[in-house]
């Protein structure tokens, strides 16, 4: 009997403390997309999709400048910079899946599979990073990627990173769960998925067989949670571990009071930029688009925002980027365009507009947009232009704004390299509409395309950040468009949750979990 | 009974029809893209485009109506955002919905028709005063932020119920202990409606002669108004259920997402907001059918109420 009741005792015990080890975190989502990592796109999704996925590299937790092995143990690239090699990790177990209830290993096999699926636009969201790319399987545990033209690594790696098309998607379930395989994803990673509930949860287990070693966590609960305030009850009553905040200094500061509670604000952060419409009249003429930057202050936007969430950005690419460049850069090249009313007035007068003009645009109704551009209006109406605005939903407004409607066009992004910013946002190729690969230039500026190819293809990484760098010179001196400011992440968590990392910064969009992360 | 019932249920048909083409062209004619919405903005415009040729949003509009009424009639459609069959969602959320409209609507009569009752026979006193001003503040106050103070009050600070989720339907002390503070939400703006209604009714009634002759043969107070004047008064009150009903299906969205339910008002924002046209035209016409039904019923319930009311 008291064998028995010992028995009994464990088993109570076991059970609370299984329980104990399950994280939840609330998403404002109101349901997933997708779990194909080579579509997921919104942090929700890229979250699950972090935690059962990985890449032949990988961005270190917490800290997204360097990288580090993860499927591949090692690597190495021919001298003519056009051949790299990757050495598959051995023993890495894919999650079981219908078909194979034991998983199996992984090899190279699936690795070339996964990268020809990320580069076939039918089947990836992002295949236009994989242009000019041939996959090989050597054999089962060597990899063989040749490139057309040589890549610098700061522009290869992110491509075989942890992150869009380098999430490897083994092809084993892949095929045998065909498009069932979005809300059914099978990976390699330190969880494995087990359940969703639409509109309301994913359930994901510990993967005991994970390679690094078994997660401390027994799971991962993500709750899809579309109100803040029921997201904050939710982790004030200890029903979720961790939640998605608001990126406003308001709430950051009224959180950071509560007890037991510890607010992330974590990097990289998302560029909010403000683009000139130069094929748009009067924004087309230069002294208009120098009296538009001389009217405005960044500093009082990002008071608006609050200092704690947002840093000042000066030029296109961040500085924390390779080939980013910093206001204090920006400052020596005299390009920092300080608010100087008096100034944009007489320019304003020069270009024919004393009395300033009206323009009218389209921002979406999410407040991260919405609040700067409404600050960017009060402020361009003390040198007499005035700014109309229709909110619409964030859907149109994306519509719209690729329809080339707006002479100012309000955009929050984030890209994972200085060529990925300069292509898409001011490359003649990427102009709205009228480019060869119409994309996000907003501003119509073509000054700027030698420089970012020169730099796509310089293997010199000192003197591709000069080149990245010289053509953020030149774009602020036409002012293709004016930066604000970088809005970081926001995130709240409970002080028993430790990531077992320090963080600082995440292109997972959210504080990763991995198999250290840990409830104390 | 039967014949007008099935007479019912046969003009239903072109109703929901019409529901879903308007639908069909409304949702078209929005800005707005699925593809877009899909993939996010940091995919390029060849990607959006080759996911919106997978989706058949390239095909000429008739074809896309053909097709998409074609997989409506077998599976609601699917997706176009999940590619999960618009059936499967709805066999999820709807219980859930229909759970919450229900206990909302239960809640609703159970403490609106004696609260009426009371405020009508005491008439310009403290109680009627009492209901009164209660009704009006629970027709004032959005289920929302209703919904949010009952939130802070018995989750965060008494810590009775969960804040979020939906108890499953086979743990039914967890079912019920999530959906307690949701359906108090609809239930007092239900609650609201119906003590209102109940009053006027029952005021009106209570004005009939036949009333009077009742009192002035010697019946008591009682017997009066519960046997012969509420019954009376009870057929406006069940109407306003029926068309309340219908309007909480709708109303529980917010409900639903203060409190982080699964259900068909969560569905149905997550359609709109994503431009999920399939999911969106599913959706709509079953709610359409769903008011539909609940008006049936409705008409249906004054046969039993009052033995006069004849289906021809």
């Amino acid at each position: 009997m008291r064998w028995l009741m010992g028995f009994v005792c464990v088993g109570v015990l076991l059970a609370f403390v299984g329980q104990a080890q399950i994280l939840r975190i609330a998403f404002d989502a109101a349901d997933l997309k997708t779990l194909d990592p080579h579509y997921a796109a919104a942090t929700m999704d890229r979250a699950v999709v972090d935690m059962l996925f990985n890449g032949l590299v990988r961005y270190r937790p917490g800290d997204i400048t360097v990288f580090e092995p993860d499927l591949a143990e090692s690597w190495e690239v021919s001298t003519d910079g056009l051949t790299w090699t990757f050495h598959l990790r051995r023993g890495v177990q894919v999650h079981p899946f219908p078909g194979a209830p034991e998983g199996y290993e992984l090899t190279s096999e699936d690795v070339v599979f996964s990268l020809h699926k990320a580069a076939d636009k039918d089947r990836s969201a992002y295949a236009g990073e994989y242009v000019g790319m041939r996959f090989e399987a050597v054999d089962p545990y060597t990899v063989r990627i040749i490139l057309d033209k040589a890549l610098s690594p700061s522009l290869f790696l992110p491509k075989v990173a942890d992150y869009a098309g380098g999430f490897i998607v083994p092809k084993g379930p892949y095929e045998a769960l065909g498009p069932r395989f979005a809300t059914n994803p099978v990976g390699t990673g330190p969880f494995q998925f087990a359940e969703y509930v639409p509109t309301q949860k994913v359930r994901l287990v510990r993967n005991d067989r994970y390679f690094r070693g078994a997660p401390l966590l027994a799971g991962v609960e993500v709750w899809y949670v579309p109100d803040v305030t029921a997201r904050l009850s939710a982790l004030v009553t200890g029903e979720v571990h961790m939640i998605e905040g608001v990126r406003e200094q308001a709430w950051v500061e009224a959180v950071k009071r509560m007890s037991g509670v510890v607010v992330d604000v974590f990097g990289p952060g998302e560029t909010e930029v403000l683009h000139l419409n130069m094929s748009k009249d009067p924004v087309s003429d230069l002294r208009v688009r120098q009296a538009i930057a001389y009217a405005l202050s960044r500093e009082e936007v990002i008071t608006a925002i609050g200092p704690d969430v947002a840093e000042p950005l000066c030029a296109a690419v961040p500085p924390y980027l390779a080939g980013g460049l910093a206001c204090a850069e920006v400052a020596e090249k005299g390009l920092l365009y300080e608010t100087n009313l008096e100034l944009a007035r007489n320019l304003l007068a020069a270009a024919g507009y004393p009395n300033g003009f009206e323009i009218s645009a389209y921002i979406t109704e999410r407040a991260s947009y919405r609040k700067p551009f409404e600050n960017v209006q009060a402020q361009l109406a003390r040198v007499g232009i005035r700014l109309n605005i229709t909110v619409v939903d964030h859907s149109s407004f994306h519509t719209l704004i690729r329809q080339d409607v707006n002479p100012l066009v309000h955009y929050e992004a984030w890209r994972p390299s200085a060529d990925a910013f300069l292509t898409r946002f001011y490359h003649s190729a990427s102009i709205v509409v009228t480019g060869a690969k119409p994309d996000t230039n907003f501003s119509h500026v073509t000054a700027v395309d030698g420089l970012i190819e020169a730099a796509r293809y310089e293997l010199d990484p000192a003197r591709q950040a000069e080149l990245w760098k010289e053509a953020q010179v030149k774009l602020l001196e036409e002012l293709a468009s004016y930066p604000l400011y970088v809005l970081k992440f926001v995130f709240a968590r409970s002080e028993k949750v430790d990531y077992g990392y320090e963080l600082k910064s995440s292109l997972a969009l959210y504080p990763q979990v991995t198999e250290l992360t840990r409830l104390k | 009974m039967v014949r007008y019932t099935v007479r019912r249920l046969l003009v239903a048909f072109p109703t929901l029809l019409a529901v879903y083409t308007l639908v069909f062209l409304f949702v078209r004619v929005a800005p707005g893209d699925p593809a877009v919405a899909a993939l996010g903005d940091y995919a390029s415009a060849e990607a959006v485009q080759a996911l919106r040729e997978r989706m058949g949003l390239t095909a000429p509009l008739w074809i896309q109506y053909g097709r998409t009424l074609a997989g409506y009639l077998r599976d609601l459609g699917r997706s176009l955002i999940t590619d999960v069959p618009v059936g499967q969602q709805v066999a999820t959320a709807l219980p859930h919905t229909l759970e919450l409209t229900f206990a909302g609507i239960v809640i609703g009569a159970i403490l609106g028709i004696p609260t009426g009752i009371l405020t009508a026979v005491r008439r310009n006193r403290l109680p009627d005063y009492m209901g009164r001003t209660l009704a009006l503040v629970g027709l004032s106050i959005p289920a929302f932020y209703l919904g949010i103070l009952l939130i802070l009050g018995f989750a965060v600070r008494l810590r009775w119920f969960p804040v979020m989720g939906a108890g499953p339907f086979s743990d039914v002390s967890a079912n019920l202990r999530h959906l307690a503070l949701p359906a108090l939400t609809l239930g007092i703006i239900m609650t609201s409606f119906v003590t209102r209604m109940t009053r006027s009714c029952l005021l009106n009634v209570l004005r009939e002669d036949y009333v009077r002759t009742g009192r002035a043969k010697g019946l008591r107070e009682r017997t009066v108004v519960y046997l012969h004047a509420l019954r009376n008064a009870l057929i406006p009150v069940v109407s306003v259920l029926g068309i309340q009903a219908a309007v909480l299906i709708g109303d529980s969205v917010m409900t639903e997402i203060v409190f982080s339910r699964p259900g068909l008002g969560r569905l149905m924002v997550q359609a709109m907001m994503q431009r999920d046209y399939i999911a969106l035209q599913g959706l709509i016409v079953i709610y359409g059918a769903l008011v539909v039904l609940v008006n049936l019923l409705t008409d249906l319930s004054y046969g039993l109420i009052d033995p006069r009311v004849r289906y021809e």
